[in-house]
């Protein structure tokens, strides 16, 4: 069964000035990802790839063609309903870490539960998110009293605390350096082992090849980087 | 979204815009302290208005008419007779006659007086009461007990304010309580007058005692018992059967109306003079405040506005945080309830800081009063009134003024889109 399933998935962008033309960033983006996969999607800054993530995580609803996540018609929900499926079905890795700078990293982690229905024992699934991502002793700081890899780790243990079936993550390692981004991408690899769906984009190598399966988005439509990757230990 | 969780949500967020919302709860709380300052000093003037002129919903002051017909063909009266009829009236309780003092009298005292050397002569006027309607108010026995014994009399309370805020300071007398009054003697002398320089062929020496305060006395003179006053106006040959006026107690307050139609229609007519004064002034007590409470309601709309430009710009600071809510599961509804949640946390604050802003500007104007300003009759020892109902309404305003004022920030937070939010620099 396929966790995410785009039928000719178009989105424009309004011209940015009088005059000018809309700007095409998805044009017919057909994919398939089976569950437990590791997708890694490459393409140059401005391509869309952030767009593609933004649709695949039902945030962005202004685009055309089919897009079905975890069995979920994106188009044919209500707003609460994506809301419900951004809760407990998917978790966000931003780039820059989008950490809520009023809360404690604990609190961060947290952040599902206050919404919806909470998340079973969360406190308790908070704190084994940020012992797994290394950091059981920051429970407590602020975001601006940590370095960016301890950001980032609190912003996947964010995603995680939810134990949802896929994540979705937009250069998760753009702003860390190089052995702090190894030290995320080795749990991406621990998290796909255990059964977790990712689908990232990125434009590191090193990302892109921890992936099983890595796709490029050039021109508005995704490619085969025409190797299949291999499952990396 | 649980109610807990919310609370939890907008402090983190409350605590770090402490600054631009202490400045949105400092206009609330200016507008709502306003608000409940005006009021208390409405109500605080009204309480004094009911004591210079204490009004029963009740009870009606029973006349002649003074341009009736048959008053002048000396037909129009009351008697035994016409009170009671009006005691029969429907949905009358109680009818008191009452009875003035036809004969001239006047008082001459000399001598010591709390303390004082007192020279006076007084021309006295006296009203006749049934001892019922005085009641408790009599410390000591309010009834006639013949020629030989002092007259008992009640004073009116503010009769005893007059005396001590005006005629005492400016005679130098000394101040005086109800209690030390209470079995005061003084001379009596009736059919003597000062005014008209003459005596009556048989003018009797006696005296009056005080024997209670009461708002039911008379506030021109003196009241004594309706049979004293008869007995003396017998004695020297004035009209000892009709009476001045009946005070006419309606079963209800929604009685009153009735029973005021049934007293016209017996030819009589109810003096309202007093009610009419109390009513004027109450009126005009309504208006300042009323035109005062409207200027804090403005001043409180004022302040709707700027935490309305507060919490705009806290939601566009905060654009990519909500984009982060959305993304880990925040409705639309969630989002406009954490903002909503700040906004009535900064008008709680403002209302409750309003409120006690009233209460000290309230104290500190009484504290001036008491300090700065000459002691005159019916000088309250607050001028303020702080009903708990003006408590809640200044909170409660507040409180709306706040979320008014951050109604459309929520929404537009909670209609942002958050593909474009967390994309925001």
């Amino acid at each position: 069964m396929s966790a995410i399933e785009l039928r000719g998935v178009a989105k424009q962008y309004p011209p940015r000035e009088p005059g000018s033309l809309p700007q095409d960033l998805l044009r017919g983006v057909d994919l398939t990802v089976r569950r437990g996969e590791f997708v890694a999607i490459e393409g140059q800054s401005g391509s869309g790839k952030s767009t593609l993530l933004h649709v695949l995580g039902g945030l962005d609803r202004e685009f055309v063609g089919e897009a079905l996540v975890l069995g979920c018609d994106l188009r044919a929900v209500t707003d609460a309903e994506l809301a419900a499926l951004r809760h407990t079905q998917i978790g966000f890795v931003f780039q820059s870490f989008n950490l809520l700078p009023a809360l404690t990293a604990l609190e961060n982690v947290l952040l599902p539960d206050f919404f919806g229905d909470g998340v079973p024992d969360a406190e308790r699934r908070a704190r084994e998110a940020l012992d797994r991502v290394g950091l059981a002793d920051k429970a407590r700081a602020h975001p601006a009293a940590l370095s960016g890899g301890e950001r980032q780790r609190v912003a996947i243990a964010r995603a995680l605390v939810a134990r949802p079936p896929l994540l979705l993550a937009d250069e998760p390692t753009g702003n860390l350096d190089a052995r702090t981004g190894e030290g995320v991408i080795d749990l991406f690899r621990q998290l796909h082992r255990e059964g977790m769906t990712l689908l990232i984009v990125t434009h590191e190598a090193r990302v892109s090849h921890a992936a099983t399966r890595i796709l490029v988005l050039r021109e508005g439509r995704l490619h085969a980087d025409g190797a299949e990757a291999m499952e990396t230990e | 979204m649980k109610i807990g969780k919310l609370i939890r949500l907008a402090r983190g967020n409350l605590v770090r815009e402490l600054g631009a919302l202490a400045v949105s709860a400092g206009g609330v709380a200016l507008g709502t302290g306003c608000l409940v300052f005006f009021l208390a000093l409405g109500a605080g003037l009204q309480g004094v208005v009911n004591q210079v002129f204490p009004v029963s919903t009740r009870e009606v002051e029973v006349v002649v008419p003074q341009l009736a017909i048959g008053n002048l063909l000396g037909e129009q009266k009351i008697d035994d007779a016409t009170v009671q009829k009006l005691r029969a009236l429907r949905g009358v309780a109680a009818a008191y006659p009452k009875m003035q003092l036809r004969v001239p009298a006047v008082t001459r005292f000399s001598g010591p007086f709390f303390g004082r050397e007192l020279r006076m002569g007084l021309e006295v006027v006296a009203t006749g009461l049934m001892p019922e309607l005085i009641g408790e108010d009599a410390r000591m026995p309010f009834e006639d007990r013949g020629e030989s014994q002092p007259v008992p009399v009640v004073v009116n309370r503010r009769l005893l304010e007059l005396y001590n805020k005006v005629f005492a300071p400016q005679r130098n007398l000394p101040r005086l309580t109800d209690s030390m009054l209470v079995g005061f003697q003084i001379p009596l002398e009736l059919g003597r007058s000062w005014v008209v320089s003459r005596s009556l062929p048989d003018s009797q020496e006696t005296s009056m005692q005080v024997v209670g305060f009461s708002e039911r006395a008379t506030l021109a003179g003196v009241s004594m018992p309706l049979a004293a006053i008869r007995r003396i106006n017998r004695k020297y040959g004035a009209d000892a059967d009709t009476y001045s006026s009946v005070l006419v107690r309606a079963q209800s307050a929604d009685d009153v109306g009735e029973v005021a139609a049934g007293v016209r229609k017996l030819g009589l007519e109810i003096d309202d003079t007093e009610q009419r004064y109390a009513v004027q002034i109450g009126a005009a007590v309504e208006l300042v405040t009323l035109a005062l409470s409207l200027l804090a309601a403005l001043i409180t709309g004022l302040a709707a506005v700027n935490t309305m430009q507060a919490f705009y710009a806290s939601v566009r600071e905060r654009t990519r945080e909500i984009g982060v809510l959305r993304a880990v599961g925040a409705t639309r509804g969630d989002v406009a309830a954490v903002v909503l949640a700040e906004a009535a946390a900064t008008g709680l604050a403002g209302g409750v800081l309003g409120v006690i802003l009233a209460r000290v500007a309230g104290a500190l104007l009484d504290q001036i009063a008491r300090t700065g300003l000459p002691d005159f009759p019916f000088k309250p020892s607050t001028f303020f009134t702080f009903h708990t109902g003006h408590l809640a309404l200044g909170v409660g305003v507040a409180l709306l003024a706040a979320l008014l004022g951050a109604f459309l920030p929520a929404r537009a937070a909670a209609r942002l889109d958050p593909a474009k939010a967390l994309t925001e620099s």
